[in-house]
């Protein structure tokens, strides 16, 4: 079942947590990822930071520093994002999607497009 | 605070180690010898002391100095130690534990006062100024976080100059946190398509240090010494013309930085418009202004709680944080990402700052008796600003009142004394306070706005400096000289 990230934001799909790994439901190119103020750009297998795993039909992110998110992340924050569709070419900035990640209850993890009143630059 | 001093990356931590170790280690030093000086002076100087104070304290017929062992400093110099390094150097034990080191530190100190020197009311004393300390901030915090403004219009070096400009004149009423918290999002925002770290940089030095420089509500020792007994508008009166000349001097360079900066606003259309949201939360930041006045000894028909350590100020400003928390629109606290870790951190780090503070300042007091005559006002202009630049500068600013006070046999503690004080030799007071809000710039941790600052931007996705680059490309270039020549026209050779 391979979804975009256009499908999941057009259909509210909800992602997964569990302890420091999240889980989101379509597979993507990560750019860049801010959680709390820590900036996260180092993907590569040695960070001590951040381990990600690209699949056909999901991604997932282990955030090694913190050991669970919802200790850490109250719920008017949030991780944020910068992401690319698969299919799209990713030296396109305006494919550049910018993302909030929240955690719910359940293990849900709400995913949602920034809006202009939350700061994200890239 | 801390929630802001913590985050760093672990690599960089480990490379600015061994240097930034060698520096904390000779400021530490500095204030070890300081305080060690006094215990061995102070068996000398014990009895004349102690006459002294009991004759002092029998026209004021109040609180008598007892001086506590040299040894009794060590929780605080520890527990200043650990602030500094611990979002450094072990930031993730730091962050699990530092509420257990701020509260055994304190029981330390607090068993000792109670147990063993039979002394309550030195203890209840900081008790009360700690809770109104954290009821102030605490209500500006919440009551801030609740507000969002935008600034649609275009980004210019005059526009950014007037901003942060406001922001300097803002940070008087509503405290360089409050300020901070309300103005950094527009900022950046205003700023989007042209941002540089040295925007960041100059707000941490106008808005969130220098700007407070004016009113007890500005910035935390200033308030620390108005709960103490300082005037409130003594600070305006007596430190206006310094304030004015330190943030021309610092406008300055930031204008032609910013003029200089090559990148080009976008060509979007600008409304022109300043949006406010949460109006509710404007009427209770004046609630806060106003309650600071309502204390027994600014309105007499305030009703006493004690021997309460609060009062009805405390009340209206706790109250404040309750319902503002409550009534602020849930979009909004997302926008600003909103946590009450930051207020909870400062809770219980000053509590420990507070508490193991106390034999610190008794003893300083013991140790400018002795020493008084060459203690000038280049000394404790330079002394608290260094210490306050790297230390905070509330711990810093109480000690070194302490220690003009000290010249002069007068006793912190003592409102009274205090208010005589600062009609004693002004000199010193104003050495003191200018140089404690100034040099909270220097660094990042030299004050609590600083790393709140520094961690919004990266949370937007800006890069800040390093530690050490933040001082040598920037503070020391910029604020050195500003604060040189306050110093010389000010008071180099005048006391």
């Amino acid at each position: 079942m391979f979804k975009t990230i256009s499908d999941t934001l057009e259909n509210k799909l909800n992602g997964l947590y569990y302890g420091n790994r999240i889980l989101l439901p379509f597979s993507c190119y990560v750019l860049k990822i801010i959680i709390e103020d820590d900036i996260l750009m180092d993907f590569s297998p040695s960070s001590k930071s951040i381990y990600l795993n690209e699949t056909d039909s999901f991604t997932e992110i282990y955030f090694k520093d913190f050991k669970n998110l919802k200790d850490t992340i109250s719920k008017y924050e949030s991780v944020k994002l910068i992401a690319v569709e698969k299919n799209k070419d990713i030296f396109q900035m305006e494919n550049h999607i910018k993302l909030a990640l929240r955690v719910g209850d359940n293990h849900k993890l709400i995913i949602e497009k920034t809006d202009e009143d939350i700061l994200f630059l890239e | 605070m801390n929630k802001f001093l913590v985050r760093s990356t672990p690599d960089r931590n480990k490379l600015l180690g061994k240097i930034y170790g060698n520096k904390i280690f000779l400021d530490i030093c500095f204030v070890l010898l300081f305080f060690l000086n006094t215990g061995l002076l102070s068996a000398e100087v014990k009895s004349n002391l102690n006459a002294d104070t009991l004759n002092v304290a029998s026209v004021s017929n109040a609180h008598i100095i007892q001086q506590p062992p040299v040894y009794l400093i060590v929780p605080f110099i520890l527990l200043l130690l650990a602030i500094a390094t611990g979002p450094l150097f072990y930031k993730h034990h730091w962050e699990k534990h530092y509420a257990k080191y701020s509260i055994i530190a304190s029981i330390v100190v607090a068993v000792y006062y109670v147990f063993f020197l039979n002394e309550f009311s030195g203890l209840l004393k900081v008790i009360t100024e700690f809770i109104s300390f954290i009821a102030l901030l605490s209500s500006l915090f919440s009551a801030s976080s609740g507000i969002l403004i935008n600034v649609d219009k275009k980004s210019t070096p005059i526009a950014n100059t007037v901003f942060l400009l406001i922001g300097a004149v803002l940070a008087n009423f509503i405290g360089t946190t409050g300020a901070s918290v309300l103005l950094i999002r527009p900022f950046i925002k205003l700023n989007k398509d042209r941002i540089a770290p040295y925007h960041i940089i100059f707000f941490i030095f106008i808005v969130s240090n220098v700007g407070g420089a004016l009113t007890p509500l500005g910035d935390p020792p200033l308030f620390l010494g108005f709960l103490s007994g300082v005037p409130f508008f003594w600070v305006v009166q007596h430190m206006w013309y310094m304030w004015l000349l330190a943030l021309i001097l610092i406008l300055i360079p930031f204008y032609f930085f910013d003029l200089f900066n090559k990148k080009t606003s976008s060509k979007e259309l600008y409304s022109g418009k300043i949006e406010i949201k949460g109006h509710r939360n404007m009427i209770y930041l004046l609630i806060i202004i106003a309650a600071v006045f309502i204390d027994p000894a600014v309105f007499p028909w305030v009703p006493d709680l004690s021997p309460l350590p609060f009062g009805i100020r405390e009340i209206i400003l706790f109250a404040v944080v309750y319902f503002s928390y409550k009534s602020s629109d849930q979009k909004i606290l997302i926008a600003n990402e909103f946590n009450f870790e930051p207020i909870k951190e400062v809770a219980f780090l000053f509590v420990g700052i507070f508490i193991t503070m106390l034999p610190a300042i008794e003893l300083v007091a013991f140790e400018a008796k002795a020493f008084g005559d060459k203690l000038n006002a280049d000394v404790f202009y330079w002394a608290t600003g260094v210490i306050s630049a790297v230390l905070d500068n509330t711990p810093t600013y109480m000690n070194f009142l302490s220690a003009a006070m000290g010249k002069y046999n007068l006793d912190i503690a003592l409102k009274a004394h205090v208010q005589h004080f600062v009609n004693v030799d002004i000199i010193y007071l104003k050495a003191i306070s200018i140089s404690a809000v100034l040099f909270g710039a220097l660094t990042y941790i030299g004050n609590g706005p600083n790393f709140m600052v520094k961690s919004i931007s990266e949370r937007a996705g800006i890069t800040m400096p390093s530690f050490f680059a933040y001082i040598f490309k920037y503070s020391l270039l910029v604020l050195l000289p500003v604060y040189t020549i306050i110093w010389l026209l000010f008071f180099y050779g005048r006391g």
